[in-house]
């Protein structure tokens, strides 16, 4: 395999901790997703698939198994949720040449938990709402941050198309964590509101 | 026919007894109602004075926007001398996120108790556990039994009776009632700060019985204060915690302009759009 050349791109995919994404596994265990990441010079797709993802990701790589035609050269590790988080595992889509790693791309659902850890590295970001749970406000978050210009928001079944998007993205990204613009009265920061409740005298 | 009349007159001096007691009781409750939700703090609180804040950690995506804007914020351990963290039950992930957050960002000690079962109560936080109000999932016909029984716990950390609580500092802190409490949601930030508010009204209520107790009156207006942050993740609608509690937390925040200015009913406090208060 030609992987030693080439500098590592990692895709790292996260589903989150509560809820089960299922969907979205299945998307990005699909080969047009996985075509399209070799395309754009992906090396590792890295999947942490909850708690009960495992079955489809094990169920891929019995059909496809490591070196196949089927996995397009690039390196399929999964997992189902790391505990201590997964700070690490966002840091590998981190560009770091020290280690021969170019910036890559995290594929999140629309925790805002897991959206605020992958901004605050800036890295390039889609993220898939997940259509399954009830009362979905997180489509209007990923929405309005796409709008700003922070992420990509993509459908579960677009994710290939978010891999060339990403590449657009991560040429202009807006700087993380946003400051309020200057305003003329400006919103209270929560150390004021929380001082004001206090009672101090000043 | 004699004795009927009497009876008749008995029932009508009861009632009449009844009704002006129930009158009484009624205006009783409203001035406490309108004492305890009277939103002005007196701005004469002294700068050292030791600072109780409790915080409520919802879970998942809640928790972390909660650390989250107490690190953007810069929580400032010498001001905020004393914290205390409601995680719920099985919750394991807000208590170990409570814990490096007091360890590695405010450079707390770690005690060694800390991973074992009791939750710990170090010199200045402790972690108390209380019954879920309602999980992912569960059905809203059973949520109401689980909410009540939560609802309770929420009242003894309010009132520092909680196990989990330990001795609480009696010596430097003034009382056992947090000063200010700091909540995102969901259920169990509910059911603390409708436990608050109660329990304001209950101070409000002694003190109008026991008005020579001074020390209460004085303390009263410091304590348990109220602050809802709607979650980042809410930019047109408010979630279901946020639209319960409006009326009730003493400062709501939302941290998207189109959820600014909302309120309860003419009158009442409205939100405040404080922009993104997360990192």
């Amino acid at each position: 395999m030609a992987m030693q050349d080439q500098p590592l791109k990692f895709c790292f995919v996260t589903v989150g901790a509560t809820a089960s994404f299922n969907l979205l596994i299945q998307s990005v265990l699909e080969q047009t997703f996985l075509r399209e990441l070799r395309a754009h010079g992906y090396t590792n797709l890295l999947v942490q698939y909850g708690k009960d993802g495992n079955t489809l990701f094990d169920e891929f790589l019995r059909q496809f198994p490591p070196g196949s035609e089927g996995q397009h050269g690039l390196l399929i590790d999964g997992f189902d949720f790391n505990p201590d988080g997964l700070d690490n595992e966002m840091r590998l889509a981190k560009a770091r040449p020290s280690e021969g790693r170019v910036g890559g791309l995290i594929i999140s659902h629309a925790g805002s938990g897991s959206i605020m850890d992958a901004l605050r590295l800036g890295v390039p970001l889609a993220v898939v709402p997940n259509p399954t749970l009830k009362d979905n406000h997180q489509q209007e978050l990923a929405d309005i941050l796409q709008e700003q210009g922070y992420l990509i928001a993509s459908h579960y079944q677009d994710v290939a198309i978010a891999v060339d998007r990403a590449e657009r993205l991560r040429v202009q990204m807006a700087k993380w964590p946003p400051v309020s613009k200057a305003q003329e009265i400006p919103p209270p920061s929560l150390d004021q509101v929380m001082s004001d409740e206090l009672g101090f005298l000043d | 026919m004699m004795s009927s009349v009497l009876t008749w007159a008995m029932l009508l001096w009861v009632l009449a007894l009844t009704g002006t007691l129930c009158i009484f009781a009624a205006l009783l409750l409203l001035y406490a109602l309108i004492q305890s939700h009277n939103t002005k703090v007196p701005k004469w609180r002294p700068r050292n004075r030791p600072i109780h804040l409790l915080v409520v950690l919802g879970s998942g995506g809640h928790t972390a926007e909660m650390f989250s804007m107490l690190r953007r914020m810069e929580l400032d351990p010498t001001k905020y001398t004393y914290r205390t963290y409601v995680v719920s039950s099985g919750d394991n992930f807000s208590a170990k996120k409570a814990v490096d957050f007091e360890t590695t960002y405010l450079n707390q000690k770690e005690d060694p108790a800390v991973s074992e079962r009791p939750p710990p109560t170090t010199g200045s936080y402790s972690i108390v556990i209380v019954p879920r109000a309602r999980r992912v999932h569960q059905s809203y016909l059973t949520a109401p039994f689980s909410t009540l029984s939560s609802f309770w716990s929420c009242l003894l950390v309010l009132r520092g009776l909680h196990p989990d609580q330990g001795p609480l500092r009696s010596e430097s802190m003034h009382s056992p009632h947090p000063d200010i409490i700091l909540t995102n949601g969901p259920a169990t930030a509910v059911c603390i700060i409708l436990a608050a508010r109660l329990l304001r009204l209950w101070l409000a209520l002694s003190t109008i019985f026991l008005l020579g107790s001074r020390s209460a009156t004085m303390s009263n207006d410091f304590r348990l204060r109220t602050i809802f942050v709607e979650s980042w993740a809410r930019v047109t609608t408010l979630s279901l915690s946020g639209k319960l509690l409006l009326p009730f937390a003493d400062r709501f925040l939302v941290q998207w302009p189109d959820l600014a200015g909302k309120r309860a009913w003419k009158g009442m406090r409205q939100t405040e759009y404080a922009g993104t208060l997360v990192d």
